[in-house]
């Protein structure tokens, strides 16, 4: 019995040892270690890799690991629970943001936001970010995330056909009308949209009309659930619109029993006219794309007599945010702050075709799809953005539910609007839920 | 060796595989039930303990009940038909020819494609738009049965079970196959001097022989069908408007997209006791073989 106890007590002590040994061998000098963990989407992570190489090399002693795969949020959740996350994520969509801030998971930005940019010694971080979106990240007025890129929200048009025919983009709902009807005559689907996920048509259909019909506070009261807010009648007159549009046959027959893809190759093929996607539609479907296929954006059609803003422009980012416990806190504000210089806004924009949360980044050179919603985004004197999906997912599931009832012709848009207001009103009430109360869709 | 070194000789050799079962197993399982009695977002170490809470609650989820009734109704209805396509499509390709050997692997072809790959080929088949139903049915000048299949509330669902079917036959195919196989020639000769031909034949002697066979048939398919989630999370997303919601599906919704993990672990705790139920009710249903007193 003795002898086993010996042989243990050796077998700890060599274990030791080695541990010890090991731990001495990494860390000869001061280097610092960044751990990036990236969603990669369409966009890639080959720039978050490449920046991080030039960072390096400007700061020795500093090494940057970017990781990170289409479904990053997966490999995230256990890190985080385990109190062991990477210093500077992107979680991607797949995360619940809001829940990693009522968790105390990630920390309130604004004491950096308020420090100089990369590379200055004066002036405000925050100031270098369109405010706009740098709003959407915030809860009980402090800043737990940062945006990056960001998506705008619209309708896209077949070019070639457009200017084959004759047609124009219509700016208002009496257009629109006049103008399915001439597509439909020519044997083509007016309007087609991405039926098996209903956000496409929440935010393509339902929120435009009802920031048009009732101006941006209708949608406003709603996030904010005001009693009353999610059947006002502003709710009707937008659900009214697009039943109005079923009824008429303007929508794509089957489409909504059609995926994202399914949906976007129709328009892509030329069976339909129109679609309401985001501003990621080239670069999901440039694989697919024929090749001199052109499209053209817009916003999408307002009430003739509408109360909103016809400038009006949705928007969507998918934000960066600092993990509480990660190990290098001050290293990843500055990487970030020097991906989010200017000059990396620039590139990012050249690079990936997209829009850049960066004021001045828009002076970049945009591809040919990206032209048209810039001028749009320059011309829009309101923004608005679907945060009660993620705020509460519950809401945000039933209004898509209840979307899909709606496009199938299952109910009424009476009964629709009902049921989005018991829905916020099961909302309301839940006292498990923390709620936001930051107004959206500000002036800019 | 005495009683008492075999029973150790028998213990080293179940040790690791108990302890791996324990540690794998059992554990996860007796976790998942004490996950459920907490609020937990499943995000942080951070949970409050909430007791029934979440059971209460379950019960009293609409959608829940929606779900398992799906879940119901996806067994029975698949059940019937792969049964009867099953038993019927082990018969003719029971015998050692060429072609009935080739069928048997085209048969279970589709089940060894995985199941990612067989909902998208069968969202191609049913797209509205250039799927290759909807294009035969005008074809056959049957347009008006050319529909959204997967859009529309009344077929989405059943459009579900038709892939499920599609990919699970061939297992079936096989498994009655190699049980027809076991049944003695002797018994089927015996039978047909007897005069028992055909469906007579089917009923009073071949289906009884398959008796314990069609047992652990039902079995598997209970669980196969109670614990359906790729084909529907990836064809119709429970959609629409939860026409095809499921127990995982909504699962998968409360976890990872409302983040209530301890709600969810509720839901999987009650999706476990049900598939036990199940399984429990359909082996003691099916216990007596009704053939049996007879013979």
């Amino acid at each position: 019995m003795k002898r086993t106890k010996y042989a243990l007590l050796g077998i700890a002590v060599a274990l030791t040892v080695v541990v010890v040994v090991s731990c001495g061998k990494q860390s000869p000098t001061a280097t610092k270690e960044l751990e990036v963990a990236c969603f990669k989407g369409g966009y890639g992570i080959d720039f978050f890799e490449q920046a991080a190489r030039e960072y390096e090399k400007a700061h020795p002693g500093v090494k940057i690991k970017v990781w990170g795969n289409p479904r990053v949020w997966e490999q995230l959740r256990p890190r985080f629970i385990a109190g062991n996350p990477p210093d500077l994520t992107y979680p991607g969509w797949g995360m619940d943001h809001w829940a990693l801030v009522y968790e105390g998971q990630v920390i309130p930005l604004d004491e950096y936001l308020d420090s100089p940019p990369y590379g200055k010694t004066e002036g405000r971080w925050r100031d270098t970010f369109e405010p706009s979106l740098l709003e959407l990240c915030q809860y009980q007025g402090k800043t737990y995330m940062l945006p990056y890129f960001f998506s705008m929200l619209g309708w896209w048009y077949n070019k070639d056909m457009f200017e084959k025919n004759g047609w124009k983009p219509p700016r208002t709902w009496s257009e629109l009308l006049a103008l399915c009807e001439k597509i439909k005559a020519k044997g083509i689907a007016p309007i087609t949209y991405q039926g098996i996920y209903p956000a496409y048509a929440v935010s393509g259909f339902l929120i435009p009309w009802v920031i048009s019909a009732g101006g941006i506070e209708a949608f406003d009261n709603a996030q904010n659930l005001v009693p009353g807010a999610w059947k006002s009648p502003a709710f009707l007159k937008a659900a009214q619109m697009m039943d109005e549009l079923r009824r008429r046959g303007y929508f794509q027959e089957g489409a909504n029993g059609m995926d994202h893809t399914g949906a976007q190759m129709e328009f892509l093929s030329g069976r339909a006219a129109m679609i309401p996607c985001g501003t990621w539609l080239h670069s999901e479907m440039r694989n697919v794309m024929p090749k001199d296929f052109r499209m053209g954006f817009f916003l999408p059609p307002v009430l003739d007599e509408g109360k909103g803003d016809p400038t009006a422009v949705g928007i969507g980012i998918e934000p960066w945010m600092v993990p509480t416990k990660g190990k290098n806190r001050e290293l990843a504000i500055d990487f970030y702050k020097y991906m989010t210089s200017l000059e990396k806004a620039k590139q990012f924009v050249e690079q990936k075709g997209t829009l850049m949360s960066i004021r001045g980044s828009d002076q970049a050179n945009f591809p040919e799809h990206l032209k048209e919603p810039v001028e749009v985004f320059r011309r829009a004197k309101t923004v608005w953005s679907v945060e009660y999906r993620q705020w509460y997912p519950r809401l945000g599931k039933e209004v898509e539910d209840a979307t899909a009832a709606l496009l199938a012709g299952n109910i009424t848009p009476e009964q629709f609007v009902e049921r989005l207001e018991r829905a916020a009103e099961a909302t309301r009430q839940d006292k498990n839920i923390p709620k936001h109360t930051d107004t959206r869709g500000q002036a800019r | 060796m005495t009683s008492q070194a075999r029973s150790a000789f028998m213990a080293g050799f179940l040790l690791p595989a108990t302890v791996l079962y324990a540690l794998f197993v059992v554990m996860p399982v007796v976790q998942a039930f004490a996950f459920s009695l907490y609020r937990w977002r499943g995000i942080s170490a951070n949970r409050t303990f909430v007791g029934l809470e979440n059971f209460r609650q379950l019960f009293a989820d609409p959608i829940v009940w929606l779900a398992i009734r799906h879940n119901l109704l996806l067994f029975v209805g698949t059940s019937v038909v792969i049964l009867a396509m099953a038993i019927a499509l082990a018969h003719a390709i029971g015998h050692e020819t060429g072609t009935a050997r080739f069928l048997r692997a085209v048969y279970l072809f589709p089940q060894v494609i995985s199941l990612v790959v067989v909902a998208i080929l069968w969202m191609f088949i049913l797209n509205p738009s250039f799927g290759i139903l909807n294009a035969t049915l005008k074809a056959a000048g049957l347009e008006r049965w050319a529909i959204a299949w997967l859009g529309e509330r009344s077929t989405a669902l059943a459009s579900i079970g038709v892939a499920h079917v599609w990919h699970a036959l061939g297992f079936y195919i096989m498994l009655f196959a190699a049980a027809l196989r076991t049944i003695p020639p002797d018994v089927m000769e015996a039978a047909t001097l007897d005069g028992a031909m055909g469906l007579t034949r089917l009923r009073y002697v071949t289906l009884p022989m398959l008796w314990a066979v069609l047992r652990i048939a039902l079995v598997y398919m209970a669980i196969g069908t109670m614990n359906i989630f790729s084909l529907v999370f990836l064809m119709t997303q429970g959609g629409p408007d939860r026409a095809t919601e499921v127990m995982l599906t909504y699962l998968y919704e409360q976890a990872f997209k409302h983040s209530e993990f301890g709600y969810a672990t509720a839901l999987a705790v009650v999706n476990f006791v049900l598939v036990m139920a199940l399984s429990g009710a359909i082996l003691a249903l099916f216990r007596h073989n009704p053939q049996e007193g007879r013979a």
